[in-house]
């Protein structure tokens, strides 16, 4: 662990990618005491200052009633955040057992668990995320709901082909011979040995999450207005193209920099971990 | 060629399996609907009469096995339903509209290979260096953002501060091209008018190239990781001992090993890109399924949304398939021999 | 006394890591004279196999590797050759043999196109056809009858000793005037081994080509080489003609190295010990003359 994070803080690149997460979660968690304009995360107006290109006090311009681009894009990480990490604590356990449980027990078991998984790989990804957003009302948890559905087959597939090597594996016969029960096998033998992968995939993820995340709501099936959002702040600004340009540059490329930063790590921690896609 | 036959078979029965999985899926998504489903449909001021037909046609009081039984049958005869938003068939509207929108998601996906494959054999070939280094960042920005915000990027660089490409649409409207295929690029040729040809080129050229940039950047990582493994392999070192050309050694004798574990994944993040497309038609006002499908989801027009999401399976898996079999076709180990590895 | 063929003075390596310079070769010497048969024998490890890699110029091309020494083919010196010059040296002056002939052809290219890259070493402008046609020929000298099916297979729809004899038609196709055989056909059983070592003895004898020969199996050297060198951990321990070298082995090495021959299966070296005192001794030669 310790080493993992000399090696990290070791390469410029990497050494960006945690910067650039610090950076986010910071301003995330902080927002309160960053944010020039607390207020403007939710419903005010003050049309005395709306549509402002980037001056001072407001670095980022101001929206169209008015609202400090800035600190609405620091209140949007906190969303993008909180989605994310939701996310994966429901989508890594519910896809890695089931990856677990296939991949160990074979048979019919694995069969229609697999069949099953690749139904959902089967619907582009956004696409189904699309049609669960469609039959629910569009609200932050709903979001939540509908990313994770589309995200754990994904854990379901890296950790049943582990699994099915694994399995083989002299250390997992002998457990069988001495008659250690199945759980025991699946969670204690073989579960440890997939860590490092899920934990690649899991920092690679965090960025692609908020990327999903925020096209959902680019499409208004997302987070509904005045919650600030990444990508419905995109799609409100897309309108005011090219004069009012503030609006949309400074949310596309907050999205930029929190998915750019996870995949410089993630990307790390692949040549670290030594762990295959 | 019979193993081919055999592997397309076998492949299609397997993705008949999984598209009956997600109609079932889809079939069940749209049915968990909270509240009545005629009633949201058809909004506020239905008439009692008007909510009881609906749900006649919809099937709506019988059992919900019953209901997919239905619902199978018609799809079966190829029937989707009436678009409770357009009142016309959703056969018909996804007809109008797919086109638009696979015409886009094919020329990204050339640019995709077309640029992401050389720009990894490039890295892979100069790893360690500057190119490798420059590529690789290229690459990770590519696949970090959505295409959106590459949409609204290069649309505010290359259509208004630089005013190269067209803001909006498929075609000028000085250009009247009846409609044969769907396809622009098809059709004005067919008509033989190449100036709208060139046209049409022009207007797909930077949405397009927002929808392929993600894709790009995961081809050009892929290729790269591959290749670099592949470099370390025995007949790599046999090909540098003869002194074969660099550039043929990362050509033909790296690339091609290495192309076939990356075109699974390759084929996955071009199937994505029919989704994606969506997000980029938004921005350049592309006349595709875009507009279509977030308007029937917003009014929750089932049988519409039950309809494009099972067109874009179907269209989805066909790519796998297809990918599948260009892997087979590439691989002399699964073309030669009679069970498929 | 003509030319030798390869002439290898004081040559080190060493290679430039995190954990700072180790030194793999300190300062080896060895010479092959035209149409001459030498063997460099030693444990894996011990340095032989960068040696061939160095004379073929395929580690001047890492950046974290420092050669020192001189190393001069047919009396010019590698070093001062340019990049382009030693380039093409590579595959017409000089070839290579490995040791696992089936994962050392490329997996997705029939035999023949692979053959038709090493003939246009040669020949820049050779068809396809016209390589078709001199890879059959040449095919036909490593006793392959059925050169059309070969030619046109691809590596894994071939046995093992096929390809071996693949390798060694592609090796001694562009008439080269050395041949380095790095362990050849280890990955192969022993009596395939014997057979496909006994075709390229034959060939090397009929085209007068010189061969520096790596193995670490003794039974296999004796058959097969002139002269030997024995390598230990970087350096040369014994050297002498084969012959001399084997009836009377003074070195501490070798003669471990001897004593474990009997059990020797193609696998490695089971029974010598990790580090001798002994293995330290200075280099023995058997015959000053070779040592020009």
């Amino acid at each position: 662990m310790k080493r993992t994070l000399a090696i990290l803080l070791a390469n410029p690149l990497s050494l960006l990618g945690v910067v650039l997460v610090s950076v986010v979660i910071l301003s995330a968690v902080f927002a309160d005491f960053i944010a020039p304009f607390p207020e403007h995360r939710g419903a005010v107006v003050d049309f005395a200052n709306f549509n402002k290109p980037p001056e001072w006090p407001y670095i980022f311009g101001t929206d169209l009633v008015g609202r400090d681009m800035f600190s609405r894009i620091l209140y949007a990480y906190r969303i993008s955040l909180i989605l994310g990490i939701v996310v994966l604590a429901i989508a890594v356990p519910v896809g890695v057992t089931i990856g677990l449980v296939a991949g160990y027990l074979g048979g019919w078991t694995e069969y229609l668990l697999m069949r099953l998984t690749d139904v959902f790989l089967s619907v582009p990804p956004l696409v189904l995320a699309m049609s669960i957003m469609g039959v629910l009302q569009p609200t932050l948890a709903n979001g939540m709901l509908a990313v994770t559905a589309m995200w754990w087959p994904w854990y379901t597939r890296l950790v049943y082909n582990i699994t099915r090597g694994e399995k083989e594996e002299g250390y997992v016969l002998a457990a069988e011979v001495i008659g250690a029960s199945k759980a025991h096998i699946i969670f204690r033998e073989i579960l440890p040995n997939c860590v490092p992968a899920i934990i690649t995939k899991m920092t690679l993820d965090m960025g692609f999450v908020i990327l999903i995340a925020s096209s959902l709501s680019f499409l208004g099936l997302g987070v509904q207005p005045p919650t600030p959002d990444l990508g419905s702040m995109v799609a409100d600004g897309a309108k005011y193209l090219p004069d009012s340009w503030w609006l949309t540059i400074f949310p596309g490329l907050a999205i930029l920099v929190a998915v750019f930063g996870f995949n410089l790590i993630g990307d790390a921690l692949r040549d670290i971990l030594g762990a295959e896609q | 060629m019979i193993p081919l036959a055999r592997l397309l078979a076998k492949r299609l029965a397997t993705s008949l399996i999984v598209l009956i999985g997600v109609s079932m899926l889809i079939f069940a998504i749209a049915r968990i609907i909270p509240g009545d489903p005629a009633r949201i449909a058809l909004g506020p001021n239905a008439t009692a009469e008007q909510i009881a037909d609906l749900r006649a046609e919809l099937h709506l009081d019988d059992h919900i096995v019953v209901q997919y039984g239905h619902f199978i049958a018609d799809v079966a005869r190829g029937d989707l339903g009436i678009s409770l938003y357009t009142n016309r068939p959703v056969t018909a509207d996804i007809a109008l509209y797919l086109p638009a929108t696979l015409e886009l998601v094919l020329v990204a996906g050339v640019m995709m290979v077309g640029i992401g494959l050389p720009l990894g054999i490039w890295s892979a070939r100069w790893r360690g260096r500057a190119a490798d280094n420059i590529i690789r960042l290229i690459s990770l920005l590519g696949v970090s953002a959505p295409s959106f915000v590459w949409a609204v990027i290069l649309m505010l660089l290359f259509a208004f501060y630089l005013p190269l490409f067209p803001i909006a649409g498929r075609i000028s409207d000085t250009y009247a091209i009846s409609s044969v295929t769907g396809f622009l690029l098809v059709d004005t040729l067919l008509q033989g008018d190449i100036r709208a040809f060139g046209n049409a080129a022009w207007h797909i050229v930077l949405p397009a190239f927002a929808l392929a940039l993600s894709g790009i950047g995961q081809a050009a990582r892929l290729t790269r990781a591959n290749m670099v493994e592949t470099y370390d392999k025995p007949y790599i070192e046999m090909a540098r001992s003869y002194g074969f050309p660099a550039r043929r050694i990362a050509n033909h004798y790296a690339f091609r090993p290495s192309l076939i574990p990356s075109l699974t994944i390759i084929g996955l993040d071009f199937a994505a890109m029919l989704g994606n497309a969506f997000l980029v038609e938004a921005i350049f006002a592309w006349p595709g399924l875009s507009r279509y499908g977030v308007a029937v989801i917003l009014r929750k027009d089932l049988n519409a949304i039950v309809g494009t999401v099972l067109i874009i399976s179907a269209t989805f898996l066909l790519v796998n398939i297809i990918v599948d079999l260009l892997i087979a076709l590439l691989n002399p180990r699964i073309r030669y021999s009679q069970r498929p590895a | 006394m003509s030319t030798p063929t390869l002439d290898i003075q004081n040559l080190t390596l060493g290679f430039k890591g995190y954990t700072g310079f180790t030194e793999v070769l300190h300062g080896i010497s060895l010479s092959v004279n035209p149409g001459e048969r030498v063997a460099l024998v030693g444990e894996s490890g011990s340095g032989k196999s960068v040696t061939a890699r160095i004379v073929l110029g395929l580690l001047q091309e890492l950046r974290t590797a420092r050669i020192g020494g001189s190393v001069r083919f047919e009396g010019r010196e590698l070093d001062q050759l340019s990049r382009r010059e030693r380039h093409a040296l590579r595959g017409k002056a000089m070839s290579m043999i490995f040791q696992d002939p089936t994962s050392s052809l490329n997996p997705v290219f029939r035999i023949g196109d692979q053959f038709h890259d090493v003939l246009r070493r040669a020949d820049p402008a050779i068809s396809r056809d016209a390589a078709l046609e001199r890879a059959a020929a040449i095919l036909a000298e490593v006793s392959v009858r059925d050169a059309e099916r070969v030619l046109n297979a691809f590596p894994f729809q071939l046995s093992g000793g096929l390809n071996q004899r693949v390798m060694i038609a592609m090796a001694l196709a562009n008439e080269p005037a050395l041949l380095i055989a790095d362990e050849p056909g280890t990955a192969l059983d022993v009596t395939v081994q014997a057979q496909t070592l006994h075709l390229m003895r034959k060939l090397v004898e009929e085209h007068h080509t010189a061969v520096l020969f790596i193995s670490h199996n003794l039974g296999v050297v004796r058959e097969f080489a002139d002269r030997v060198y024995v390598i230990y951990k970087g350096r040369i321990v014994e050297q002498g003609a084969t012959r001399a070298v084997f009836e009377d082995a003074r070195h501490p090495y070798t003669r471990a190295l001897m004593a474990a021959v009997p059990r020797l299966t193609g696998g490695g070296i089971p029974d010598i010990e990790e580090n001798s005192p002994d293995f330290g001794a200075p280099l023995e030669i058997h015959d000053a003359e070779a040592r020009a």
